[in-house]
């Protein structure tokens, strides 16, 4: 191991801090731009309600055993009757989600919204970096590594006789790209960037074809064993209630 | 040291219907999921920046990183009055959840604070 270096204090004013303020305050707009950027599309009638069905019967399906079994079965006709159920699709009617992917481009402009917003910050931030910041020992991690890391944390400097624990300017910023997520879950609350995503896909896979998920829907419904949790709850009331009375 | 305490302070309890069946309301788990979430990246934070004011290297920065996790965890369950399954489902979520993902942050604020006191 080589002789303990003394790093200049002018590369922490100038490189260290800097690089981390830049990168916590491109989160922060980053996430402010998103947000401006989400178009509020108007939502068709017809799907809302059917995904508010749809909500509706599975509120009833996870919940089925807490209701009598009379109510029960009165709410799984209403829902699934043959003829006029809310979940009864009539046959051709079905639309073809292919065609409704077209009929939309709204979506896929979301998502490319989104990707840029991403892509774009992250390659500015890399670039700026490796412009300015390249060829000089940034920062010390404070734990050994082999030497197989030393092609990736050490790029830029030639020396082979430094300690690998010493590494670069980009190397640092990777560092801090993927540790300042949880300091952004902290301060931007649970609307992370990486959480829009997921959120994202949950949002178009469920919007998407409702006709296919209501049938899925009916289907759950039709096959639930009903079998009631709460047979004597009354007696078990007036129980409670007498304890708290004496 | 005492940050995981009042962090967890939007814990809900869950209905206990029946004693037989499992009832719980999922938004309320989800909420208790996201306050244990909520105390462990704070306790990477704080506990990468005391390690690296203290100047742990090597093991021993990875060795108080899992003690710091031990303590948020017994902060937690302290907090939840030991009765673990009138918050959470398992054990599991409360002791095991989350502690890797926190390491990438706490690798940071430990290089961070450790250069800054003791290489500069």
């Amino acid at each position: 191991m080589a002789a303990d270096l003394v790093l200049d204090t002018a590369i922490r004013d100038w490189v260290l801090i800097p690089l981390s303020v830049v990168m916590v305050l491109i989160g922060v707009l980053r996430y402010f731009v998103s947000k401006l950027m989400r178009s509020s599309q108007l939502p068709d009638a017809k799907i809302v309600k059917e995904g508010q069905v749809i909500i509706r019967a599975r509120n009833l399906r996870a919940s089925a055993n807490f209701i009598p079994s009379k109510s029960f079965r009165a709410r799984k006709a209403y829902f699934s009757n043959e003829e006029n159920g809310l979940l009864f699709v009539p046959k051709g009617q079905a639309q073809n989600p292919q065609a409704q992917m077209f009929s939309d481009p709204n979506m896929a402009m979301d998502m490319m919204k989104k990707n840029l917003s991403m892509i774009i910050p992250q390659t500015l931030t890399f670039a700026w970096v490796n412009f300015f910041f390249s060829g000089f020992v940034a920062a010390k991690i404070p734990f050994p590594l082999t030497q197989r890391f030393r092609s990736m944390l050490q790029n830029g400097i030639d020396y082979s006789t430094i300690d690998v624990s010493y590494v670069s300017s980009r190397s640092w910023y990777f560092l801090n790209m993927f540790g300042l997520r949880g300091l952004f879950s902290l301060i931007l609350g649970e609307e992370n960037a990486t959480d829009d995503t997921q959120k994202m896909m949950q949002m178009s896979g469920f919007g998407f074809d409702p006709s296919k998920s209501l049938g899925a829907e009916k289907d759950g419904l039709d096959i639930i064993q009903h079998e009631w949790a709460l047979p004597k709850f009354e007696q078990r009331a007036e129980a409670t209630l007498r304890k708290l009375i004496s | 040291m005492g940050g995981h305490d009042d962090s967890g302070s939007s814990e809900k309890k869950s209905i206990g219907v029946a004693n037989d069946v499992p009832t719980f309301n999922a938004e309320n788990m989800q909420n208790n999921m996201k306050a244990v979430y909520y105390c462990r990246t704070f306790m990477c934070i704080i506990g990468g920046v005391v390690a690296g004011i203290l100047g742990f290297t090597g093991l021993t920065g990875f060795i108080f990183y899992f003690l710091v996790m031990a303590i948020t965890s017994v902060g937690l369950i302290a907090k939840a009055g030991f009765s673990i399954h009138s918050y959470f489902d398992s054990w599991n979520q409360i002791i095991f959840d989350g502690i890797l993902g926190g390491l990438m942050s706490f690798v940071l604020f430990w290089t961070f604070a450790y250069d800054f006191v003791h290489i500069f």
